[in-house]
């Protein structure tokens, strides 16, 4: 791709942006603002009904409490049943997440030891997890080709023609695709989750696209379900995030090869757009430039012959009557001979046209009625100019 | 058939070792991070007791509160007295989220609120992400003949043989994006912020440039920021050039395992110039190396390979 284009999708992007900070400004500050004064009352609320704590104390308190929770851990309830956010089945989530790049955040390490330890294991294991990705992917491409060449097959049968089945094959795999690893989970995670519907398909697709905010994750419900059931639901979350990524990672890869296509037939259609015009313009220019050169060469030789005729017709009528400016019976013979000759030519009066003009304007053969004394040099400037 | 059948027992081989390497996380993690965690715990129940002891507060009141403030929280809502006043979506922020959305990083420190907002969020990433994934693709192709394809050339016409010369230079392109991507950042964070050390912003430049985003660390998010809207914007410059920079990395790693063979072993998809392969080639079909390695022959990225693979103009009608 050339410069232009890459900064001028880069300028789209940034674009992009700035337009959906603006549509989510508008849409989150109103309730941001409302959440803001809703926890305010909740707070004063609480001072005022349990007048023996004080601001201080409380702030305290919630600030413990909230960076505990960052931490993970939930304050809420007593410590009895509580589950941990770091047995071996919720760890194992979070090393699926941190493979994946989802990264969701709910559970992070705390210790720089662990810090340490999750850099490492994301640098061997999300190329590890790459290399996963393009082998799954490439065996769902390879599983879902073969059927849609079935399709294919099939569909010929009716004389429909190839861009068309290719399109609908790949709307087939779209839809199918949507249909297994999304509108399926969605249900799945309303039922277990209790999540509404609009969450669970935000979920799904934060999830999928592996930005992974955070704010709801599967199997986050702790203690109460019973752990038994988490642990075997987990597992399965995660089996699903692998293969929608790879079903996800597919389809992106098909935009993205549609694109490559689209913009070297553009490329190439443009290309040969550009060939042809620049063919155009190379016959033109030689065409004018052969014009020219003919034009030039013709009012040279005309030029010579005015010339030649000049100085017999002087040498004949004697010196006295060349220094005359007016029209004598010889040069209007002439202008008569050159108008006959500008019949003769008609492609050269009209390309010569302004010259011819000027000359017809003053109704002799010299610019600005000069003498012909000055005719040589004229002569040579008006070839000049030509050329 | 044969190659079918490979290639499936490779596959199954890599879901097995990927599960292997998830245990073994999970393992290391848990115990790295449970000891630490109870005693949080511990810690947080024993504040709690002391609270409840002092005051005339009962627990069943104190649990609905604070579940309150841990809801609104949740959202960056924050209930302290000297919690700053900029509202967590004025423009720069909500720029700040939206890249986030868009290079599919997703901090969670800030999420949508509101109905309207989840749902244009599922519109905005299902379009950003792939669009934004197509401009670093492009950045990088651009930049990977400066930055990659002239030294390694350099190299070899000072007369190293082709596979070492990728070798060193890989090496240097490393050291290079380690020093100003993380190590220099890390350095500036842990000035600008002031409960970040070292490590944390070292832990911070990886778990962003990976796009992993956990959220645990979110630069820009103290409490009386000076400057904030710039250092957001700044934050996402950087984001925005060193996953740039993450993506010409693993291109120049795919074309190394090109170049020694490792994608054809493993039967991977080959690493792809747009701009010089027609059509893709397949994964499996060649098993020995080429004549010509990939790497050299596309030193000149904008040349074509051969003149009879790129279909000139005269071939479009054709074609």
């Amino acid at each position: 791709m050339r410069w232009k284009t890459v900064s001028a999708i880069f300028f789209l992007v940034v674009f992009y942006l700035i337009i959906g900070a603006t549509v989510f400004r508008a849409l989150e500050q109103p309730q941001e603002s409302s959440q803001k004064l809703a926890i305010l009352a909740q707070k004063l609320e609480f001072l005022a009904m349990h007048a023996c704590v004080n601001s201080s104390e409380l702030e305290d308190l919630v600030k413990q409490v909230v960076s505990a929770v960052r931490a993970g851990v939930n304050p809420s309830g007593n410590a009895s049943n509580q589950t941990s956010l770091w047995d071996i089945s919720s760890s194992f989530f979070f090393a699926g997440t941190v493979i994946t790049t989802i990264g969701f955040g709910n559970i992070s390490p705390h210790t720089e030891g662990g810090r340490i330890f999750c850099i490492i294991y994301a640098l061997l294991g999300i190329p590890l997890f790459g290399f996963l990705l393009a082998g799954v992917g490439d065996q769902l491409g390879t599983i879902f080709g073969k059927g849609i060449a079935k399709v294919e097959k099939m569909i010929v049968k009716w004389k429909v023609s190839q861009t068309k089945i290719r399109v609908i094959s790949t709307l087939i795999f779209i839809l199918f695709g949507c249909l297994i690893f999304v509108a399926l989970p969605v249900v799945i995670f309303k039922q277990i989750e209790g999540w509404s519907t609009l969450e669970s398909i935000y979920f799904v697709v934060i999830t999928l696209t592996t930005i992974g905010f955070g704010d709801f994750v599967a199997g986050e419900k702790g203690g109460s379900e019973n752990p038994e059931f988490l642990n075997y639901y987990k597992p399965v979350v995660l089996f699903w995030i692998l293969v929608g990524l790879a079903y996800f990672a597919a389809v992106l890869s098909m935009i993205g090869d549609w694109f490559r296509v689209i913009s070297k037939k553009t490329k190439e259609e443009v290309g040969e757009f550009r060939a042809h015009a620049a063919e155009w313009t190379a016959n033109v220019s030689a065409e004018f430039k052969e014009t020219r050169r003919r034009l030039s060469v013709d009012i040279y030789d005309k030029f010579q012959r005015a010339a030649s005729i000049k100085r017999k017709l002087s040498s004949e009528l004697g010196i006295n009557t060349a220094l005359n400016q007016e029209m004598t019976p010889g040069k209007r013979a002439l202008s008569c001979s050159l108008c006959e000759d500008r019949e003769a030519y008609p492609n050269l009066t009209l390309s010569l046209s302004p010259i011819t003009g000027r000359l017809a304007r003053n109704g002799s053969l010299y610019l600005n009625g000069l003498s012909p004394d000055y005719a040589d040099r004229r002569e040579v400037a008006i070839i000049e100019n030509l050329k | 058939m044969h190659s079918v059948g490979r290639s499936w027992l490779l596959l199954t081989g890599f879901v097995l070792f990927y599960v292997i390497y998830l245990l073994f996380g999970a393992l290391v993690f848990s115990s790295v991070e449970r000891p630490v965690e109870d005693k949080l715990r511990q810690d947080v129940e024993a504040l709690k007791r002391e609270f409840l002891n002092q005051s005339c507060v009962n627990a069943a009141s104190l649990e609905r509160f604070l579940l309150k403030v841990l809801a609104a929280n949740k959202y960056g809502v924050s209930v302290l007295r000297n919690a700053s006043v900029a509202s967590n979506w004025d423009l720069a922020s909500s720029m700040f989220f939206a890249n986030t959305l868009v290079t599919t990083v997703g901090y969670g420190h800030t999420t949508p609120l509101s109905d309207t907002g989840k749902a244009f969020s599922i519109l905005y990433a299902l379009i950003g992400v792939p669009f934004t994934m197509l401009v670093l693709t492009a950045c990088v192709q651009r930049i990977m003949h400066p930055l990659v394809l002239a030294p390694v050339g350099l190299l070899q016409r000072r007369g190293m043989q082709p596979r070492p010369a990728t070798v060193v230079h890989f090496v240097l392109l490393l050291a290079v994006v380690v020093l100003c991507f993380f190590v220099m950042p890390a350095a500036i964070f842990s000035v600008l912020e002031p409960s970040w050390s070292f490590l944390d912003g070292i832990y911070f430049c990886f778990i962003s440039l990976c796009t992993i985003g956990l959220g645990d660390f979110v630069p820009a998010t103290q409490p009386r920021q000076k400057y904030r809207q710039l250092y957001q914007v700044s934050v996402m410059v950087y984001l925005f050039v060193g996953l740039m920079m993450m993506f010409l990395l693993l291109r120049t790693i795919h074309k190394m395992a090109d170049l020694h063979g490792l994608t054809t072993f493993l039967q991977l998809p080959r690493c792809e110039e747009s701009d010089l392969d027609d059509a893709r080639k397949p994964i499996v079909e060649d098993r020995h190396e080429a004549q010509t390695p990939p790497f050299l022959t596309e030193k000149e990225a904008s040349k074509p390979l051969e003149p009879g693979s790129q279909p000139s103009y005269n071939t479009i009608n054709t074609g």
